[in-house]
């Protein structure tokens, strides 16, 4: 090895703690995950329970997508129904695509990237996935104390009147929402505090300043979301006139305070997934990022405009013509660094060294499916195409593009990126790969035709529907069969990999980051000796070819 | 707990029964086809599109060259290039795509104003919408209403004050690109130029509960001399019968997502067994205890619990679990011949004693 490498050696004369352990091993029993402070194994509970929520949320989809499979509905009756697309997206949205990416490998590589032992408060951080799996409880006992049927919007007055389990789960969001920003205040303090010696802020991986945008927003944001959650069951329980107008309230009141969150939550779910890409796109083109500081500033620059454009989500509200005017202008505005990102990542690409390796296949994957969702974004922008498609399926598939294909695409790429580093083996490459492009084709097949219906006006949230949008609807629910067999393969080859995988390398992808400069699998403390940084982010110059070919121990 | 899988026969179809022939498609077969003036809505939606399509093609293109070209073929092959800035470059794909949104800025913002300044020739022809779960009711300007469709004359301006008695609705009609929340507390004035003869879809666009789906009602766009016909000006009370029947469908358009008449609980009790019928063709009335401000009463049900229940429905409130909360929003504009109508319908299910 020579100086001017990160001085940790990857491959030859490390030295194991006492023989070869690693977090996975060292220590074992039920306390020793239930009570552990290492974010790695924190990590793991997270991605345990938010790919549970995944799964569930996607049955909801599933079960909602066979009932349209018919004009009349084939399943439920209109109640039931209503509960069902709501459980939807309430465990989609507040259990898995909120804390999914921070809570289980941002959890899992931020202290890594940063050549850290761990976070910065690790105490904190069980707590915030307690909290976590306290407000999933909740959400559940939910379903039980006879489901709720709001929406995951949550929209009064109708939230105020239906008799159903809308407190109980108006406090799991309450928790969750606790869970969310303990997890950014202690990634903040985190990059703040722990980087290692030479790791300069302009040196950080793209995904620890995307997690770092992400946490900002958190702290900032997710509070407003508490209150409100509280200030409807306070509505609920006595009556106190704030958004219900038999009693003087102002329902839209509401909708200013659940997008002045939700429209940065979009953000939160979504700044993570950048993160992953940037990585990603960066380690299988060997190639360093292209516009690097670009990419980082324009995440907190879509951190800040973020919080002002809520009213998007309400141009038919019947807001002033001024609120309508500064709304739709900044909503175009932001999206000027979102397309410089996707510009960066292609040009990124372009004479790199490009793998067609699974967690690459899915990054494509992504940037095609990106792509599409925020350019649709910019056609819901514009004011008075707005008016015509808001509330239709063009909404829904705009915003399932972006949450759907890809954050989730993201998370599974990075999933499949950081796995060998997690569990130091190799899932099967042959079915990943089969699986990214069935799950590639059952996505598009599923919400392409939503913008058809969408753009020809069916509405969103209807347990029926006129017949002119049968075939829509039929393709649509194709699609999404499509899409779980491929969701269920990818769950039996990474499961499947657990128990009969392949040894993984030190250092499967070449990663010149410092999360591939530790051990595979790290052990207790991340770094046997403490990391030094002397070079620049995405220097593949660097690169140790030998840790590539190494297995691990 | 919901039980899966269990759709109750017995219970009123949740879905639309008669709705609207199929619409029609426009030239570039993605959007409906246009009927009112507001052409800036399809005009600025197909140049977003065209450079949607654009910017799409180039980023596809670009990637699947670069992985056509620049594939690794040796696991150990370096990239060829290493650059990280071309500023000429950024600046261009920061610059241009500016421009292009600017413009779709100004051009959706000069399109809203049209929506949203009612001129004054549309509000000189203004209807009354008055939504609720899960209905429309449609007031005329000569002050006659309908119930789950409208009509309106062709290439005349028209205007739409949307009321709700409940919860948030929205007035949709995608073939004349209007749209806007109802709001319960707030009258929103919505307003659009008819320019073809037909019949569309109304759509309630923002979840409202249960039937949301089945909140519908068609526009007729007629022409000036069927408009003068009245089209909707039809109720029929000459016999009792014929009240009964037109009770019947007024009470298939408003009541039925909620009261059943062949005694399933719905949202709100069934009629069924409100009032049997004597041997001499008179009817009486159940009896009821309900809740007069709290206090419980037994009282029998006559047309004047009836009428009383339609127009303000919390003053005497059925004392039975789940309907001892209410749930049921006023109806206080409805005809009395109407509500005659309803209560002829309520007897024509009595059963003999
Ligand atoms: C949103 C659901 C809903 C709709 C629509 C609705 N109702 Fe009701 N209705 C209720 C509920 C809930 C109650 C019980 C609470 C109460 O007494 O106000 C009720 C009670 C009544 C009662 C008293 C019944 C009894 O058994 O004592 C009458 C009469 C009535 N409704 C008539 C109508 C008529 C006529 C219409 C249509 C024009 C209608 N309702 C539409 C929900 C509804
Ligand atoms: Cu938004
Ligand atoms: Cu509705």
């Amino acid at each position: 090895m020579t100086t001017n490498v990160p001085v940790i050696d990857t491959h030859a004369h490390h030295a194991p703690e006492a023989g070869g352990t690693n977090y996975l091993n060292n220590r074992s029993g039920f306390w020793s995950w239930a009570g552990t402070l290492d974010h790695k194994r924190i990590g793991l509970m997270y991605l345990v329970g938010v790919s549970i929520a995944f799964l569930c949320g996607g049955l909801f989809a599933l079960l909602v997508r066979l009932h349209l499979w018919e004009p009349k509905g084939m399943l439920f009756d209109n109640a039931q129904y209503n509960q069902i697309f709501t459980l939807h997206g309430a465990f989609m949205v507040f259990l898995f695509v909120i804390p999914a990416i921070p809570g289980s490998l941002g959890n899992m590589v931020l202290p890594l990237m940063l050549g850290a032992k761990d976070v910065a408060l690790p105490r904190l951080n069980l707590l915030s996935f307690y909290l976590w799996l306290t407000g999933a409880v909740l959400a559940t006992l939910a379903i039980v104390l006879g489901g709720f049927d709001t929406g995951w919007t949550f929209y009064t007055p109708y939230s105020l009147y239906t008799q159903q389990a809308v407190v109980t789960i108006g406090l799991a969001i309450f928790v969750l929402g606790f869970s969310s920003i303990f997890t950014g205040l202690n990634f903040i303090v985190t990059v703040h505090k722990l980087r290692a010696p030479g790791l300069t802020w302009f040196r950080m991986p793209l995904f620890v300043w995307a997690l770092y945008a992400t946490s900002l927003l958190q702290v900032l944001a997710t509070p407003v979301l508490g209150i409100t959650v509280l200030l409807v069951a306070f509505e609920r329980l006595y009556h106190i006139g704030i958004f219900d107008p038999r009693l003087g309230g102002d329902p839209v009141l509401f909708e200013h305070f659940f997008w002045f969150y939700s429209h940065p939550a979009v953000y939160i779910m979504v700044l993570p997934a950048f993160g992953i890409i940037s990585e990603l796109v960066s380690v299988h083109s060997r190639k360093p990022l292209f516009g690097y500081k670009l990419i980082a500033f324009s995440s907190l620059a879509i951190a800040i405009i973020s919080f002002l454009v809520w009213g998007h989500h309400m141009f038919t509200s019947g807001q002033s013509t001024y609120a309508m005017f500064a709304f739709s202008f900044l909503t175009f505005f932001v999206a000027i660094p979102t397309a410089i990102k996707e510009f960066s990542w292609v040009a990124t690409i372009w004479k790199g060294s490009i793998a067609l390796n699974s967690p690459m296949l899915y990054t494509l994957a992504f940037l095609i499916i990106f792509a599409i969702g925020g350019l649709t974004g910019v056609i819901l922008g514009a004011l008075n195409v707005d008016i015509h498609l808001h509330d239709t399926y063009f909404v829904v598939a705009h915003f399932h593009y972006v949450m759907m294909g890809s954050i989730a695409l993201a998370f599974f790429a990075g999933l499949h990126h950081w796995w060998p580093k997690m569990f130091g083996v190799m899932y099967d490459e042959f079915l990943a790969k089969i699986a990214c492009a069935i799950i590639f084709i059952g996505f598009n097949a599923t919400f392409l035709p939503q913008f058809i219906m969408g753009s020809r006006g069916m509405p969103r949230r209807y347990a029926t529907y006129v017949p002119d949008y049968a075939p829509y609807h039929a393709a649509s629910t194709v699609g999404v069969i499509i899409l779980t067999v491929g969701i269920g393969m990818m769950v039996f080859y990474l499961v499947a990999s657990l128990f009969q995988g392949k040894k993984a390398m030190q250092n499967q992808w070449g990663g010149v980051t410092l999360d591939w400069l530790c051990p595979t699998p790290p052990p207790l403390e991340n770094f046997d000796v403490p990391p030094k940084v002397v070079h620049e982010v995405y220097d593949y110059s660097t690169l140790d070819y030998q840790s590539m070919q190494t297995p691990v121990r | 707990m919901f039980a899966l899988l269990t759709q109750d026969p017995a219970r009123t179809p949740g879905h639309i029964e008669n709705p609207a022939p199929p619409l029609a498609v426009d030239t570039y077969g993605q959007l409906p086809k246009l009927a009112s003036t507001f052409d800036h809505v399809d005009g600025l939606f197909y140049f977003t599109y065209i450079v949607c399509i654009f910017f799409f093609v180039v980023i596809v293109g670009v990637i699947a060259v670069s992985v056509v070209l620049y594939r690794r073929k040796t696991w150990d092959q370096p990239a060829l290039s290493n650059v990280t800035h071309n500023t000429p470059l950024e600046v261009v794909w920061t610059v241009i795509p500016l421009i292009i949104v600017m413009v779709m800025f100004a051009w959706g913002f000069k399109g809203s104003l049209d929506m949203t300044n009612v001129p004054e020739a549309a509000s000189r022809n203004l209807y009354k919408a008055t939504a609720k779960q899960w209905n429309w009711t449609f007031t005329y300007p000569n002050g006659q209403q309908s119930f789950g469709e409208v009509w309106v004359e062709v290439d005349k301006p028209v205007a739409f004050a949307t009321e709700s008695t409940d919860v948030l609705h929205a007035f949709y009609l995608p073939q004349m690109r209007v749209k806007r929340d109802v709001i319960p507390g707030r009258s929103q004035v919505v307003w659009f130029e008819p320019k073809e003869v037909g019949d569309y879809h109304l759509f309630c666009a923002e979840y409202c509960g249960n039937d949301h789906s089945k909140m519908y009602a068609q526009l007729h766009v007629v022409s000036a001399e069927e408009f003068a016909k009245k089209p909707w000006d039809k109720w029929d009370d000459s016999t009792p019968a014929a009240a009964a029947k037109s009770g019947e469908s007024l009470y298939k358009q408003l009541c039925a997502s909620c009261h059943s008449v062949n005694g399933i609980p719905g949202v709100g009790p069934s009629w069924k067994g409100l009032f049997t019928k004597n041997a001499d063709g008179t009817f009486t009335g159940r009896q009821r205890e309900v809740l007069v401000g709290g206090q419980k009463q037994t009282i029998t049900v006559d047309d004047a619990y009836i009428i009383e229940s339609i127009k303000t429905p919390m003053a005497k409130i059925v004392a039975e679990e789940p309907y001892n909360r209410g749930g049921m929003s006023a109806f206080d504009n409805i005809e009395d011949r109407k509500i005659a109508g309803l209560i002829q319908y309520m007897k024509s299910l009595a059963e003999a004693k």
